[in-house]
């Protein structure tokens, strides 16, 4: 046999190594050379450089200081935004009510479903019926029930109620002097006739005194997050006074029901300390809960924690929808399902297996051929994502290397599962060369849902599915990068912030007890290694029995 | 080179079925050495042998061995066949020489190795000056011939094609059956399968023919024929005036009658092929006439297996 003279060197496994060489080779150049391919990358590469367009777009708009409690907002546009109008103890949903307004004292009332006339100089509230009037103060804007006399449409032809109707909150022009409200609030001279079966009231302001408006910007970020790092040390200062509320004006304590200051306790965590947040850690010193009292740290600057919070959330969403979901199940779909029942169907296996070449190994080096095309375009991808998100994100270095660490471990979890989806998809193909394809969109919509469950943080059953532990892998390559994402996780849930880490990210939850994610990691890996391994073993067992015509 | 305790193709009571269809029956057979043709109508089996050979397909009863292998088991014995496919589907984006050398790599040569071998069988095949021609650019021809580069390119000592020479046109068919013949003048075992007896012949004399499955005969093709020669055959001359032609004819030994097939046309009648033929060039300068061509309707395959099977009967 040693006609080509090869020297002693040479052992059954060289011979081996070049056999699979040829093999994945002549995979890859085939896969090259056809257009489906090129499709599928090309659609791949379309949908990461859109991502990363978006991603560079978020970077170059900047971060707009988000307002999260919501206390800059002037909800009744009174001029005063509604943190203001808390310290004054007024009514941030009434126009009416705003600091040093006063106090509304009525002076009388029509009793509900009574009809009647009364005239005079008032503000009048709540009221359903028509007013005709000598003098209308159109300074009053907006506010939930205050109508807005300058731009009040024109009524319809008939009566209210009868031919027209009008929104709760609003009115319309009757007539020059004429208008017709419905449970609306304003202010003029004249006389009212309420509708039947309806109410108005009428009285005026006492007690009112000019306070300076503060800009809304004040009530943004006003009330950073306070962490020492020691969990037994006093955590959490109420930066902005709205929680300890010492020098507030005296019964600020509002009446109206769906005031939160109403519900208001300076000692919600109930630890003694008034206006603090417990952060409470296990006995290894992680943080495991986080219970702060009510309008403390409530508005953290983004700098700290949102910009974070949300270039992580990219980095993991991407990795995770694009990469392991889209790439993960589509790749495979177009690239694997034919690579041995191709090679049947076109007759040009004849070639190959008659060569010393057994038929299981054919398969593996198929499958690496296919990998090496797949997972070569997923790495080179990640290298892409993780250049550019390393270098524009957020944080005082000026290359993220956790970023490029984290993109190769998304490489390499998507990887993983485009062995596994293409040791399944391949085997299908071999199974059944007419209905593979079916099963195998079958296959794929299922790994789709059962992804999406587990983005969803189900953990029971999606563990029948690839893509259920290729997600939990990344969970744990997060964890890993980044422990302290679980704390940034427990922030956002604790304060109630808008988190894309809570959206895309969830701590693993296969560490058998030991919330260690390297062993969540190794698991997920094994698992899904093995599913790999026994699809390519299946798929082997039937081909080798396979009849070739 | 194959012992003789174990020869290079070897089947024994082998038959294959296809649910109720039968593949082929009841063969037995041992080949070594030399150019063998396997003849066949189409159906006969041919494909069907040969698959069995190449561990394509398991065989239904019976045994069969590649140089004391079972080929169906492991693919050991690969190492020293060549296998040129029936198939007509090649990697048209390949080049011939790319081709040739991917699959010479299976054969665990190194990628020097195997380029160098691949030149070597391109050059012998004759595809030498188009090896870098992608194969989709290929005549129908070279087509074949680079199919055969293939199984060439380990140097096996057995050669299986599966009817290499089917489209061909002539000059392909004229360049392939050299090759054949050199590689059995080599003293490699060739089989080749062909359903035109022609064709065979001007390879070799070593002939099986198969019919429904069966082996049908084993042996000299020349000595086959020679029993088919002397059965009545005819000999169809087209020629200008058949009437004249016919009466120098019919003085002659070998002819028991004539026959006018149309205004041109002169059937011949004989019980001895051979011996007609060589009294035909000078009957016709005799004649002086002229003759368009000369066909032996009866000298094909069909008739060989109508004689052989009428003759079992």
């Amino acid at each position: 046999m040693d006609k080509q003279g090869r020297g002693l060197a040479e052992t059954v496994w060289t011979r081996l190594d070049r056999k699979a060489g040829a093999i994945t080779e002549l995979t890859i150049r085939q896969l090259r050379h056809r257009l489906s391919t090129w499709v599928v990358l090309a659609v791949g590469t379309l949908l990461l450089m859109s991502l990363l367009a978006m991603f560079i777009a978020g970077v170059r708009g900047g971060w707009e200081p988000i307002d999260n409690d919501g206390d800059s907002h002037d909800w009744d546009q009174d001029g005063y935004p509604a943190g203001q109008e808390f310290k004054y103890g007024s009514d941030p949903y009434d126009g009416f009510s705003f600091p040093g307004s006063g106090f509304f004292v009525q002076e009388g009332s029509f009793e509900w479903g009574s009809v009647g006339l009364y005239s005079g100089n008032h503000t009048w509230r709540y009221a359903t019926g028509i007013f005709t009037y000598t003098w209308l103060d159109d300074s009053q804007i907006g506010g939930e029930e205050i109508i807005e006399v300058g731009s009040l449409k024109s009524c319809p032809e008939g009566e209210l109620f009868e031919d027209f109707w009008i929104d709760w909150g609003d009115g319309c022009r009757m007539d020059v002097n004429r208008i017709a409200v419905h449970e609306a609030s304003f202010v003029g001279n004249g006389t009212f006739r309420v509708q039947e079966g309806f109410y108005a009231e009428w009285g005026h302001f006492e007690d009112t005194f000019y306070v300076e408006p503060e800009p809304a910007s004040n009530y943004i970020d006003e009330d950073d997050i306070d962490w020492t790092g020691d969990p037994n040390g006093i955590n959490g200062f109420d930066d902005d006074g709205d929680c300890l509320r010492i020098g507030w004006p005296e019964d600020t304590e509002p009446d109206f029901w769906w005031g939160w200051d109403a519900r208001h306790q300076p000692d919600r965590n109930g630890n003694g300390i008034p206006c603090d947040v417990a952060w409470i850690s296990d006995s290894s010193g992680n943080i495991i809960q986080i219970n702060p009292d009510d309008n403390v740290d409530e508005d953290p600057s983004e700098e700290s924690l949102a910009y974070e919070d949300a270039h992580r959330a990219f980095i993991i969403g991407t990795g995770k929808i694009a990469f392991v979901m889209i790439l993960g199940i589509f790749l495979p779909l177009f690239l694997s399902l034919g690579l041995v029942r191709d090679e049947t169907e076109n007759g040009t296996l004849h070639y190959l297996l008659s060569k010393p070449i057994h038929r299981g190994e054919f398969i593996t080096y198929r499958i690496l051929g296919y990998l090496i095309i797949s997972g070569g375009f997923v790495l080179i991808m990640s290298l892409l994502m993780g250049l550019v998100t390393a270098s524009l994100g957020p944080g005082d270095s000026i290359f993220r290397l956790n970023d490029m660490i984290l993109w190769f471990g998304i490489a390499f979890a998507t990887i993983l599962a485009l062995a596994a989806y293409g040791a399944i998809f391949n085997t299908l193909g071999l199974l059944s060369s007419r209905y593979g394809v079916y099963i195998a969109l079958v296959i794929g919509v299922y790994e789709f849902v059962m992804a999406v469950l587990t983005l969803g943080g189900a953990t029971l059953i999606p563990v029948l599915s690839v893509s259920h532990w290729t997600l939990q892998l990344i969970d744990s390559i997060v964890l890993i990068v980044w422990p302290n994402t679980i704390e940034m996780h427990l922030i956002a849930t604790a304060f109630d912030l808008p988190s894309g880490i809570r959206a895309f990210w969830n701590p693993p939850v296969h560490t058998l007890g030991t919330d260690n994610p390297f062993i969540s990691g190794l698991i997920s890996v094994v698992v899904l290694l093995l599913i790999t391994t026994m699809m390519i073993l299946f798929g082997q067992a039937q081909f080798k029995r396979r009849e070739i015509m | 080179m194959s012992t003789k305790a174990t020869p290079a193709v070897l089947l024994e009571k082998c038959s294959k079925w296809y649910g109720q269809v039968i593949g082929i029956n009841d063969i037995s057979l041992a080949i070594d050495g030399g150019v063998t043709g396997i003849l066949g109508p189409n159906g006969a089996g041919k494909s069907t042998l040969f698959k069995l050979l190449m561990g394509r397909l398991k065989p239904s009863s019976g045994n069969v061995r590649l140089f004391g292998v079972d080929p169906w088991v492991s693919t050991s014995p690969y190492r020293r066949v060549g296998y040129v496919a029936e198939t007509e589907k090649l990697y048209d984006w390949m080049t011939g020489h790319d081709f040739v050398s991917t699959l010479a790599r299976l054969h665990g040569m190194t990628r020097e190795e195997a380029s160098e071998r691949a030149s070597h069988v391109l050059d012998f095949v004759g595809l030498g000056d188009v090896e870098n021609k992608e194969i989709g650019k290929y005549s129908k021809g070279m087509r074949q011939r680079i199919k055969i580069a293939h199984a060439l390119v380990h140097d096996p000592d057995l050669i299986i094609l599966d009817e290499p020479l089917h489209g061909c046109d002539p000059i392909a068919r004229t360049s392939i059956m050299s090759v054949i013949r050199d590689l059995g003048s080599q003293g490699k075992t060739v089989l080749v399968s062909s359903h035109i007896l022609d064709e065979i012949e001007r390879i070799t004399e070593q002939i099986v023919i198969l019919h429904n499955g069966r082996l049908l005969a084993l042996g000299n093709l020349h000595a086959i024929r020679d029993l088919l020669d002397k059965h009545p055959h005819r000999i169809l001359i087209r020629t200008e005036n058949p009437r004249k032609l016919a009466e120098y004819f019919v003085t002659e030994d070998p002819v028991y009658g004539v026959r006018f097939a149309g205004e041109e046309a002169l059937e011949v009648l004989t019980n001895d092929l051979s011996a007609a033929h060589n009294v035909l060039p000078r009957v016709i300068v005799d004649s002086g006439l002229k003759v368009t061509s000369i066909e032996n309707p009866d000298d094909n395959l069909e008739a060989l297996l109508r004689y052989l099977v009428g003759g079992a009967s």
